[in-house]
């Protein structure tokens, strides 16, 4: 079965492997707030036409004039569609007859054959539970109802407010063939809103936990990051390209390998940032425009920065995206810097720091898997990139990262401060390269006006304490 | 179960109706406006349900106004016949019956009434031994048969039927149509059925779709 309903929401779709299926039963369950009422909505206007109508069929715990109050205010509420297109009818007056749940599936079934809606929203389907007489009364009103919905060619849309633990006891669940799951779930002091599919029959979907965000454009979604390992071959460049500083190009065997990835790690002030910046500005240089996509200095500090060391971030093939890590869903800031890569022709990106990142990821092994999606994508389409990576000794590094990322990278570089006679002096280390050699030594670097400055080896007594 | 027309029965919606007329929709609706001929009965929440008959009447209309008679004058053509717009199988005096042969007791309710709503008359059999005796009590004209009734005799049914002459749409959930054309059918639907599929398939079965297309009013 191949046929789907789309949400209107490209993304939303794509979770769903393509949309839901057609003539279909499913549930959209979450608590109050979660924002089922308005994805029930979307699907309805997304699918509405002269043809084929959608219906919007409302119980008890919603009241119709409430919904259509607050559905005005949503981009895709078309008022000119209510009364052609698209149907809103209250069941109460159904629900308050005797025997209410008889005369609401007579209602249902007139309604199929007088709209002959291509969807069918039942909202809240929940709130029908006190109206049967006992479970098997109301099994028996599910089984007429599903067996109705089954034999007319309509995909129709239960919503309630459901628990989680409700899907394995409320018998509505077996009977539906796709499950919608709207959560809140809860992050340090905030809750992080997010969607997961939890069953589509006969189809596949992106499984796990996506966030979402509502807003007066309806729902977006933000698939969970975390692609298969793609086997497909792609073309490699076969020109090494500069790191923007000579004496480190030197240390990797004459630069990078583009569509490579490099990993800075050092820890605060050791010159992470920097080093982004001679990458980023280097690139622009040779033709390759860069993304400094920065969680950490905001754009006027980002700039006095650049300013120092004779850049500028006025240039058209250097672009700035900052977002502040507070409120921030981590797939939703991806797609937003994959969307500005292809859009601008970004060839290499900083992403400075994935520690900021990593904070708002629910897991490690989520975030492992989503920095392994994001380089594989970059890997693919020959776009270089840079992660800084904050590491909490300033001497003697033990651990580079917390996360597994350095051995998904491609190149790590360590920066250290290491105690000199007088003073603190900075080293870089060049400790993995793939697929070519590298000079393992320690090297001594200053920062200077012109940026990193690479100097000689430290002699082999230097402490490293 | 023998159904009878039922022509004042409000059933399709502007959009139905708009396919079926090949009219849009805001067209009907100032038609209606204008000459306040063809009106649609309102539903609860104010909805226009047009009867069969309505349907008709704006065929008549649709037609003489592709002949290049303006709306107002084709309205006052129909306004003239009205009273004895004649519906097809009143018409023809004699009623189409139609076996259905089906399992599922929620899809034989949808078929038998959008089938009846279009004036045929239906003898509902739901398993495979009633089928067969209903065809040879009732001589139905058109057998639809559902190829998983009494757990897949279907197919049996369709040699069974075709073997007598009658001709059979068949429908299933499962997409076999090669099997079904194999024993005979005339044609396959696979379910869920749309109503407007289903009547004109039927209609296509029996020959009279053309018929259907072009009532001439009677003067």
């Amino acid at each position: 079965m191949t046929d789907r309903v789309s949400s209107g929401s490209e993304r939303l779709d794509a979770v769903l492997g393509g949309g839901l299926l057609r003539n279909s039963i499913n549930i959209v369950m979450g608590l109050p707030g979660s924002g089922k009422t308005i994805v029930a909505q979307q699907y309805l206007f997304a699918n509405a036409s002269e043809d084929r109508s959608a219906v919007y069929l409302s119980t008890v715990s919603e009241p119709l004039e409430k919904i259509l109050r607050y559905g005005q205010t949503l981009s895709f509420f078309d008022p000119n569609a209510i009364g052609s297109r698209v149907f809103y009818e209250d069941l109460s007056a159904s629900l308050n007859h005797q025997d209410a749940l008889t005369e609401t599936l007579r209602r249902v079934v007139e309604v199929l054959r007088e709209r002959q809606p291509g969807l069918l929203v039942l909202d809240s389907f929940k709130a029908l539970y006190p109206f049967a007489s006992d479970a098997t009364a109301f099994r028996r009103f599910l089984q007429d109802l599903a067996g109705n919905l089954s034999a007319y060619p309509t995909t129709s849309l239960w919503v309630g407010e459901y628990a989680p633990d409700e899907i394995a006891v409320a018998p509505e669940f077996a009977v539906a063939d796709g499950i919608i799951s709207l959560a809140a779930e809860p992050t340090a002091d905030r809750d992080t809103r997010v969607l997961q599919v939890m069953k589509l029959r006969g189809s596949g979907f992106l499984s796990g936990k996506h966030g979402y965000r509502l807003s007066a454009d309806g729902i977006h979604v933000f698939p969970r990051l975390a692609d298969p390992v793609d086997q497909a071959a792609y073309t490699l460049e076969t020109e090494r390209v500069s790191t923007g500083i000579p004496a480190l190009d030197e240390a990797l065997d004459s630069g990078l390998w583009p569509g490579g990835s490099t990993l800075v790690a050092g820890p605060s002030g050791a010159g992470k940032t920097l080093i982004g910046l001679h990458y980023i500005f280097k690139g622009a240089e040779m033709g390759r425009p860069g993304l400094i996509a920065g969680l950490q200095e905001n754009p006027t500090q980002l700039d006095r920065i650049v300013e120092g060391f004779g850049w500028s971030l006025e240039r058209d093939d250097v672009h700035l995206m900052y977002r502040s890590p507070v409120d921030m869903y981590l797939d939703e800031w991806v797609y937003e810097l994959l969307t500005r890569v292809e859009e601008l022709g970004i060839r290499r990106i900083l992403i400075d720091s994935l520690g900021d990142l990593r904070a708002t990821a629910t897991d490690e092994v989520r975030f492992r898997e989503y920095v392994y999606s994001l380089l594989q994508r970059t890997a693919h389409a020959g776009i270089g990139v840079f992660m800084t990576q904050e590491v909490a000794e300033l001497f003697g590094v033990t651990r580079l990262s917390e996360y597994g990322i350095s051995h998904l990278s491609d190149n790590v570089l360590l920066l250290q401060f290491l105690r000199g006679e007088s003073r603190i002096k900075r080293a870089l280390t060049v400790l993995k390269t793939r697929a070519s050699s590298h000079d393992p030594r320690i090297l001594e670097f200053e920062i200077t006006s012109k940026g990193i400055e690479l100097g000689e080896q430290f002699a082999e007594d230097q402490s490293l304490e | 179960m023998m159904g009878s027309i039922v022509p004042e029965v409000a059933t399709y919606s502007i959009g139905a109706v708009a396919r079926m007329v090949g009219v849009p929709p805001a067209t009907l609706r100032t038609w209606e406006e204008r000459y306040r001929i063809v009106e649609p009965v309102r539903s609860e929440g104010g909805h226009r349900l047009y009867s069969r008959l309505d349907v008709e009447r704006l065929r008549f209309v649709a037609g003489r106004v592709r002949e290049g008679i303006s709306p107002g004058d084709a309205h006052r053509m129909l306004s003239g016949v009205s009273g004895i717009f004649p519906l097809p199988a009143a018409e023809a005096g004699t009623q189409v019956l139609i076996l259905l042969a089906e399992r599922d007791p929620y899809a034989a309710e949808f078929a038998e009434f959008f089938l009846k709503t279009e004036g045929f008359e239906i003898v509902l059999a739901l398993d495979a031994a009633d089928a067969v005796l209903a065809l040879g009590a009732d001589r139905p004209q058109l057998a639809i048969i559902d190829l998983l009734i009494s757990g897949g005799a279907g197919l049996e049914l369709c040699r069974d039927v075709h073997a007598r002459g009658i001709p059979v749409l068949a429908l299933s959930s499962v997409a076999t149509r090669d099997a079904a054309l194999e024993a005979g059918a005339s044609a396959f639907l696979q379910k869920p059925i749309e109503p407007l599929q289903l009547v004109s398939a039927v209609k296509d079965l029996l020959g009279t779709s053309s018929f259907l297309n072009e009532v001439v009013p009677a003067r």
